[in-house]
């Protein structure tokens, strides 16, 4: 790959990060419209895929979809660049809050907007929790896992560290079971 | 320091699943309770003002922490941190996707790790609710806005803004 299309690769992701205000999902359809329909960078299929793989692998998902359709297209330096491009602006406006944090902070009508501020994120943090119990069409015999992680983890202060790997084993083991159980009934 | 920091966000990183809410619950456990590097309001007051800034929740907590902690280095690393085991699962998945999702038990993890998930937001919601339900302003503001968002499909940034804004107002 030539040296200007990796310098436009850096630069999308650069304006992907910069545009995406209020978290990941957010910038999938920004993600979207720049690499299928503009640059036509990979086509359609390609990219539900990356999308797909992106949820079932850890981390941020901008971060991950940057991984993937820089791989695609320049491989090593593409990652680099895509990734670097899409998490640079948050980090310079990060950066740039911490540094002047102190002076702004202890000021009253800050202190104040704060005040509004945090029951608001607890609602943002709440709402999604209906829509994805809804759209996982989760059966309520299985409310037991996240109502026994809600109080290890706020009450017993146990990491989720620990209930990820433990629900891993587990839904790997009982997979095992079952497909055991099955053979072991078609055979009879 | 550096060190523990960047470990403890790589860590973040490796076992943030299901994206930026369930990771919260993560940052809460490692950074409040674990090491105690900021308090249970200044990480709710970051969440706020990651949700108005550009970027993926991680990143910017990342970021900030490492910076309050040690600077320039500190969000270097802790950044760097939350963003590596991203960089070598995905390129994994990416090698193997194809692969891996026609195997019957990537499927039933997958599946098994949905309904945690969600513990892992509400976890993440109790704790931002430990710094915002201090009087009755908290609990209005908190209704008001919750069914905005769900009811109405309010955008984030406009019911951050009016929050704030009843903040101000409310004195």
């Amino acid at each position: 790959m030539n040296k200007p299309k990796l310098l436009t690769l850096f630069l999308s992701f650069f304006k992907i990060g910069l545009f995406t205000i209020g978290g990941g999902y957010a910038m999938l359809p920004l993600i979207h419209r720049e690499v299928v329909d503009k640059q036509k960078w990979m086509d359609e299929e390609t990219f539900i895929d990356g999308i797909a793989a992106a949820q079932s692998c850890p981390g941020p998902i901008a971060v991950n979809l940057s991984v993937y359709v820089g791989f695609h297209i320049a491989g090593w330096s593409g990652i680099a660049l895509a990734v670097l491009g899409s998490i640079l602006p948050s980090f310079i406006i990060i950066l740039i809050i911490a540094l002047t944090f102190n002076n702004w902070s202890q000021v009253q009508i800050v202190q104040n907007a704060f005040n509004g501020l945090r029951p608001a994120v607890v609602a943002l943090i709440a709402v999604p929790v209906i829509q994805i119990a809804k759209k996982s069409r989760i059966r309520w015999q299985q409310y037991w896992l996240p109502l026994v992680a809600v109080v290890l983890v706020v009450f017993f202060h146990i990491s989720p560290v620990y209930l990820i790997i433990f629900t891993i084993l587990f839904s790997w083991i009982r997979h095992l079971y079952e497909t055991e159980r099955q053979e072991g009934e078609s055979k009879s | 320091m550096i060190w523990q920091m960047f470990i403890t966000f790589f860590k973040i990183g490796l076992f943030s699943i299901g994206g930026g809410y369930p990771m919260l619950s993560m940052i809460y456990q490692e950074i409040v309770i674990q090491h105690r590097w900021l308090s249970h309001q200044e990480v709710t007051d970051m969440i706020a003002i990651s949700q108005m800034t550009p970027g993926p929740i991680a990143i910017n907590v990342a970021t900030f922490i490492g910076y309050r902690q040690a600077g320039f280095w500190g969000a270097f690393f802790t950044t760097l941190g939350v963003i590596l085991p991203s960089i070598i699962l995905m390129l994994l998945i990416a090698l193997f996707y194809v692969r891996l999702r026609s195997k019957p038990w990537f499927y039933a993890i997958m599946q098994g790790l949905r309904p945690l998930v969600i513990g892992l937001i509400v976890a993440a919601a109790w704790f931002t609710a430990k710094s915002a339900f201090v009087n009755v302003f908290g609990v209005v503001v908190f209704l008001a806005c919750f069914v905005l968002s769900l009811k109405f499909k309010a955008n984030p940034i406009v019911i951050l803004l009016f929050s704030a804004l009843a903040g101000i107002i409310a004195g």
